[in-house]
């Protein structure tokens, strides 16, 4: 293939030390290459990005794009769907469907427009895996991957019961390798379990999970530290218990302090972050300075805000007992799932008002996340999509994060309690191009230990986002100018160019092979499909390209 | 004078006219709206292979005729004007008008008037399924105008209606204000079962001589004969619809519900002696009355 060349734009590469500078981008084979040394070789292709700014394609390291939960919303909400954008076919492209949770053609073809060339769905129950694979096969252009929940999985509760911590090791790796996941999730480690027992909302890190007598903190600590020890990409990707819960900003610094010594990613740390009394509403407030200095001097944790946006949305998590609560709260249609020995699921439709003194505040306290935490290598862009808001938002929060007059301007028009219960008014922080590119592709490339994503250093996918300035960030971050995946122009100026399948990332950590037999009795035991029939084979998948990096210690800084 | 749309297709593939408004077609040549846009089945086709068109609709007056109940989404999204169909028509007839009129001169099928938010409606033959009703999933349906059906209509009518008025000559399906936010729904003759299911407010009311099933959770609450139910009938007299004149000097009793949800709406039925209560509600005499 030949040569391609990006020639003379602003190129912000943050893991490269490149902050603004003019220089050309060669592109050979769908990756990044040095400029030739002889300088009589011509490109085959040359882009003038004279005047425009190039970045690595964004990376979104926290959404939820696919797999039964998604597909279970868009059935759930037709009314969503009826009424929105309608994502019509051409001779290149599918047709899809928008609102709140997009089909997934409609899902790759508007992260790509937005200029994001990779995602990964977040919260993928291991025997669902299979569907979430056959759903990115759908979902075109970008390329993806996702976690897996083990933190209510009935398996690694009985090795934590037993004590059994190299038995736990390798099932959670044979598990990886057998769902081609890229990481480790908990989700409101042991409380779900609770809750599917019948139970009630867990108090704390240190309750007690029926019939096995473990906590959630044996569960983070003993999860974080096998994603360790197979040297998995990614750390442990933990949403914490208590979510969205008022007064749960102390589960949270209890999380951090357990995890002390381990490395961890804190997700979606906004819903995470609230003071005040369970019972009163009208206490509600952030407490997201306390976290944030616990945060800033514990290097061995980085997070995702999980941002909250004004308008319609839909609540979907692996958190069963939170979709509970959303509906006892809000009154609206339900979906409940119980994935046997494994996980479980809670979808609600959600309205998050500027009227309303919480939903307000929720929004100020995702930015305060992003403006308190010192390093924006440790902190990502996220919405937790759909959640806090669409992925579509992130070029509003871009926004709102390099132009503080334009936070003041929305806080005008908030309930004046916001004002009184958080420190957002008083940061007068800006962002600069350089750390959005950090939150946006650099750092959680880092983060996931994708070494080939989120940067333009020789070696990286060509996966490069090309920008047309202006003071308008919002403008210019929603319509990139050009965007390239794999050395290919896909979208440019909004239009859909090549249309492509994308890339399943994934992991393959060792394990050792003698702990198959104990977990094959296992599901002869008490799952409802065969051993054999479990594992997604390498024949099922599309493209794939298995993830090694990001071991060893955290790079900060 | 109007425009005359004749039908002439010969389908029995649904044809989909969405978005053919008299607010539309007001300042479009006959030529123009030939070529507008609908659907046979997958296909889109123009106006043309399936109607003849003539006249002009400058005073915004649609006028369809031929077997219609094959053709869907006549009059949709209108906001003003008129729409006579001589004959019969197919689903979503005036679905989301905001306003103008619609009279069927013979039958409609599901989802007339579904989502209407403004404007009349009035079929004068039967109507099907879910007229006024909510889309599926919606949090409310119809939130204002009125539909008037002399004939019989279907299951589901008025689901999750918000406000407006849907009154009904004939007979009527099962759960008649099925999840009903507030508004009023009015059938003069018989129905179906497990009406006002999930009700939270607004007013049902069953007037057919034949008393159907009511379901546990709504209680009886009085015999009464308001004045707002004289007004209320005689309002629905004057917009065109007949019903047995005795109703309007008819003792009522009310029921309230649906208990299971906010409890705050009502059943109406014609009074009944054989009723194990009977309370008496004190009216305040007309001395007093503002």
């Amino acid at each position: 293939m030949s040569l391609f060349k990006i020639a003379g734009g602003i190129v912000y590469d943050p893991r490269n030390g490149v902050d603004g500078a003019v220089r050309d981008i060669w592109i050979e084979d769908g990756r990044i290459v040095a400029a030739p040394a002889d300088l009589s070789v011509r490109p085959g292709r040359t882009l003038d990005a004279t005047g425009l700014v190039v970045m690595p394609g964004g990376v979104d390291m926290h959404c939820h794009i696919a797999g039964p939960k998604v597909n279970v919303a868009r059935k759930m909400m037709p009314e969503a769907r009826r009424n929105a954008e309608k994502v019509v076919r051409t001779p290149l492209t599918r047709s899809g469907t928008m609102g709140s949770v997009p089909s997934t053609f409609a899902t790759g073809y508007k992260y790509a427009g937005m200029g994001y060339t990779t995602a990964f769905d977040a919260a993928i129950p291991p025997l669902v895996a299979r569907h979430a694979h056959e759903e990115f096969f759908d979902t075109p252009i970008i390329d993806k991957g996702f976690f897996i929940l083990v933190g209510n999985n009935h398996y690694v509760l009985k090795q934590l019961q037993e004590s059994e911590p190299e038995r736990l090791r390798n099932y959670l790796g044979w598990l990886v390798n057998a769902t081609k996941a890229l990481a480790l999730k908990v989700v409101n480690p042991g409380g779900v379990e609770i809750w599917k027992c019948g139970g009630n909302s867990i108090n704390g890190i240190d309750a007690n999970v029926d019939h096995f007598g473990v906590s959630p903190r044996q569960i983070l600590t003993s999860v974080a530290q096998a994603a360790m020890d197979l040297k998995l990409p990614h750390r442990v990707h933990v949403h914490c218990n208590n979510l969205g819960i008022p007064g749960n900003w102390q589960t949270t610094l209890e999380t951090m302090r357990a995890l002390e010594g381990r490395r961890a990613h804190l997700t979606h740390i906004q819903f995470h972050s609230y003071g005040g009394n369970a019972d009163d509403q009208t206490t509600f407030k952030s407490e997201v300075p306390a976290l944030a200095e616990y945060f800033n001097a514990h290097p061995n944790l980085t997070t995702d805000v999980g941002q909250v946006m004004f308008g319609e949305t839909t609540s979907m998590t692996g958190d069963g007992p939170l979709g509970y609560f959303l509906h006892k709260v809000y009154g609206r249609k339900w979906f409940s799932a119980d994935t046997e020995l494994e996980a479980g699921c809670g979808i609600v439709p959600i309205t998050y008002k500027d009227k309303s003194r919480v939903h307000a505040l929720q929004w100020a306290i995702g930015l305060e996340w992003y403006l308190l935490v010192e390093d924006p290598w440790r902190v990502a862009m996220s919405t937790d999509h759909p959640n806090g808001g669409s992925f579509l938002a992130y070029p509003e929060i871009i926004a709102l994060l390099m132009d503080r007059t334009r936070r003041e301007e929305v806080l005008k028009r908030l309930p004046p309690a916001v004002r009184e219960n958080c420190v957002l008014p008083d940061l007068t922080r800006e962002y600069t191009l350089n750390e959005i590119a950090i939150i946006t592709r650099a750092g959680p490339a880092r983060m996931l230990g994708l070494d080939r994503k989120g940067h333009l250093g020789v070696g990286a996918d060509a996966d490069v986002t090309i920008y047309t300035p202006s003071a308008d960030y919002q403008k210019m971050f929603e319509l990139p100018r050009c965007v390239i995946h794999h050395g290919e122009i896909v979208v440019d100026q909004g239009e859909i160019r090549l249309n492509s399948t994308g890339k399943l990332l994934h992991a393959t950590p060792t394990y050792d092979e003698a702990c198959l037999p104990d977990i094959q009795h296992w599901f002869e035991q008490w799952y409802s499909v065969q051993f054999a029939n479990y594992p997604v084979s390498d024949d099922e998948l599309h493209e794939h390209e298995v993830q090694t990096g990001g071991n060893g210690l955290p790079q900060t800084g | 004078m109007a425009l005359k749309l004749t039908y002439h297709g010969e389908t029995t593939v649904p044809v989909e006219i969405e978005g053919l408004t008299p607010d539309w077609a007001c300042d479009k040549s006959v030529a123009e709206i030939e070529r507008f846009e609908t659907f046979h089945g997958n296909r889109k086709i123009p106006l043309a292979e399936m109607f003849r068109v003539t006249g002009d609709a400058s005073d915004k007056r649609l006028e369809f005729e031929g077997n219609l109940s094959g053709v869907h989404w006549i009059g949709a999204h209108m906001a003003s004007g008129q729409i006579h169909i001589q004959g019969s028509a197919g689903r979503h007839v005036g679905s989301e008008m905001t306003g103008g009129e619609i009279r069927v001169h013979g039958d409609c099928r599901g989802w007339t008037g579904a989502e209407m938010h403004g404007g009349f409606i009035h079929v004068h033959g039967n109507a099907g399924h879910l007229l006024g009703a909510a889309y599926r999933g919606s949090v409310r349906g119809m939130t204002g105008g009125t539909i008037l059906v002399d004939g019989n209509a279907g299951n589901e009518i008025g689901l999750t209606m918000r406000r407006g008025l849907i009154a009904v000559g004939g007979n009527a399906g099962d759960v008649v204000g099925f999840n009903m936010i507030a508004g009023t729904i009015l059938v003069f003759g018989d129905s179906g079962i497990r009406h006002g299911a999930g009700m939270r407010r607004g007013t049902i009311g069953l007037l057919g001589p034949n008393r159907p099933p009511l379901l546990p959770t709504f209680k009886f609450d009085a015999t009464d004969r308001p004045p707002i139910m004289s007004l209320l009938l005689r309002e629905v007299r004057t917009k065109g619809l007949m019903f047995d004149e005795s109703l309007l000097t008819a003792d009522f009793d009310f029921y309230r519900g649906d208990l299971v949800s906010v409890g705050r709406g009502e059943i109406i039925f014609r009074h009944d002696e054989s009723t194990a209560t009977v309370i008496q509600r004190q009216h305040v005499p007309e001395s007093v009355q503002a």
